[in-house]
């Protein structure tokens, strides 16, 4: 759970400041969101782990020039999707057979469904669904974090929930 | 949407491990200069001075150990990133860890070593030299006095362990037969060169034997694929001339896979193992090292998976 504006602002600076333990904090409260959105794209566990690992880790060597006026969240976000689109859009272009986890079966059975289709829908389709159901951004933070006009971001989700309503029913 | 993705809580103990290690290795910005920067200088070293002499020093070295990532990390599940097994040994014993990360105890021995091919272990305890299957039976055993460093290597027909004994050297062969003296050795780890050559130090030379003719002449120090660097309150390893990981605290060893791509470093400040494949780079990291196998944990050797 991601702590508060005021908690982040606080563990930020702190964690510019070298503490590890604040650091931790900020890491622990991204984690989860990260990994989840970061999987919901490319449907690969490890795959998704390298994504949000390597973007924690941008995020260490840019923690000293990070404006910590401006939320961590969004920023963060914005490097995992990216680099999950672009995994994504890698691995369309050398399909290796479907991209299911061997620990998928672990999932609860009411989220297969879903999380099939929603794995059919294309990369970019995916990463503004989970953004905006996933990590609750609205389409004006998504239009920002993926450098999009607002319009093309609310087409891809009239058409990505479009296709999953229709796939779904 | 309430979701948990697979494997989400082991991913985020490992993730830690590698993003924790990335930020202990981080240099900070330099502060602003300020005039009082003098005063929190002195101020800083009166501090530590104080906390190493008395009772609060427990609490700057709990706030480190905490910092690295002792206390704070999680069980992690355990698997190497790539071919091969692990033998570590530690004081709750010796342990056989499979690419899996399962891992079997196999006793308490004192060093330990594989075969050529994995396929058993030579151990010593303390005074005897051991050979164990995977499943830590005892296939022979020979009585010798305080015995150290086994070196195994051979091809499947024709192996032979080299060893040190009371500041001997001294050779058997894998089935535990044929057991002779080379010569005096100091309490150094002998090393197996290609074709049947042995590298050891006498105690004032280094020397290589050659088992096929039986004779010894000076030879070099053997090169290290990769070498530990302590400066400054901080450790790196060292390969190839480069410094490809460095970190707060000490590190006490370095192992190389068998593939000769990834290095494992032990960091016992951080209580956590570094996998490092420097080309491409690429770092894993396992936490919770004393919670897995005991104090002193330390990678005796690493090699090829059993076919």
């Amino acid at each position: 759970m991601a702590g508060s504006g005021r908690d982040e602002r606080a563990w930020v600076r702190r964690a510019q400041a070298g503490s590890a333990s604040d650091f931790e904090a900020l890491f622990r409260a991204h984690w989860g969101p990260a990994y989840r959105a970061a999987y919901l794209v490319v449907r690969d566990a490890a795959a998704a782990e390298d994504i949000a690992q390597e973007a924690f880790i941008a995020a260490v060597r840019a923690l000293d020039r990070f404006d910590r006026r401006r939320p961590f969240g969004p920023w963060l976000h914005r490097i995992v999707v990216n680099r999950a689109i672009d995994w994504a859009r890698a691995r369309s272009l050398r399909p290796e057979g479907e991209a299911v986890d061997a620990a998928a079966p672990e999932r609860p059975e009411h989220d297969d469904e879903l999380l099939r289709e929603l794995g059919r829908l294309s990369p970019e389709h995916r990463a503004v669904i989970v953004l905006r159901y996933l990590l609750d951004y609205t389409p004006g933070e998504i239009a920002e974090l993926l450098e999009l006009p607002r319009g093309t971001v609310n087409s891809r989700l009239r058409r990505g929930l479009d296709a999953l309503k229709e796939r779904l029913e | 949407m309430r979701f948990v993705a697979p494997q989400e809580h082991e991913a985020e103990e490992r993730a830690w491990a590698v993003v924790s290690a990335a930020y202990a290795e981080r240099e900070p910005v330099a502060w602003p200069r300020r005039h009082w920067q003098p005063l929190v200088a002195a101020a800083v070293v009166a501090a530590v001075v104080a906390a190493a002499l008395s009772q609060p020093g427990r609490s700057v070295v709990h706030s480190f150990r905490k910092a690295v990532g002792i206390e704070t990390a999680e069980p992690v599940l355990f698997s190497l990133p790539t071919r091969g097994e692990l033998l570590v040994n530690s004081r709750s014993g010796l342990w056989l860890v499979r690419p899996d990360g399962s891992k079997r105890r196999l006793g308490r021995y004192r060093d330990a070593t594989f075969s050529p091919h994995g396929l058993f272990v030579a151990a010593t305890r303390a005074n005897q030299l051991v050979a164990l299957d995977p499943k830590a039976h005892v296939r022979w055993e020979l009585a010798r006095p305080a015995p150290r460093f086994p070196a195994w290597t051979g091809t499947r027909m024709d192996t032979r362990i080299a060893y040190l004994s009371r500041g001997r050297l001294r050779i058997v062969a894998g089935d535990g037969t044929g057991d002779r003296l080379v010569g005096p050795a100091a309490l150094i780890p002998p090393t197996w060169l290609p074709g049947r050559k042995l590298v050891y130090f006498d105690g004032h030379r280094w020397m290589v034997y050659n088992v096929t003719s039986g004779s010894a002449r000076r030879t070099t120090p053997p090169r290290e694929a990769a070498t530990i660097r302590r400066r400054a309150g901080q450790s790196e390893v060292v390969t190839g001339g480069r410094v490809v990981f460095r970190g707060t605290g000490i590190f006490d060893s370095v192992a190389l896979s068998p593939d000769g791509r990834w290095l494992l470093v032990s960091w016992p400040t951080a209580n956590q193992w570094v996998f490092i494949r420097p080309q491409p780079r690429k770092i894993v990291g396992v936490s919770r090292i004393t919670q897995q196998f005991g104090r002193d944990a330390r990678v005796e050797d690493w090699c090829c998976a059993a076919p």
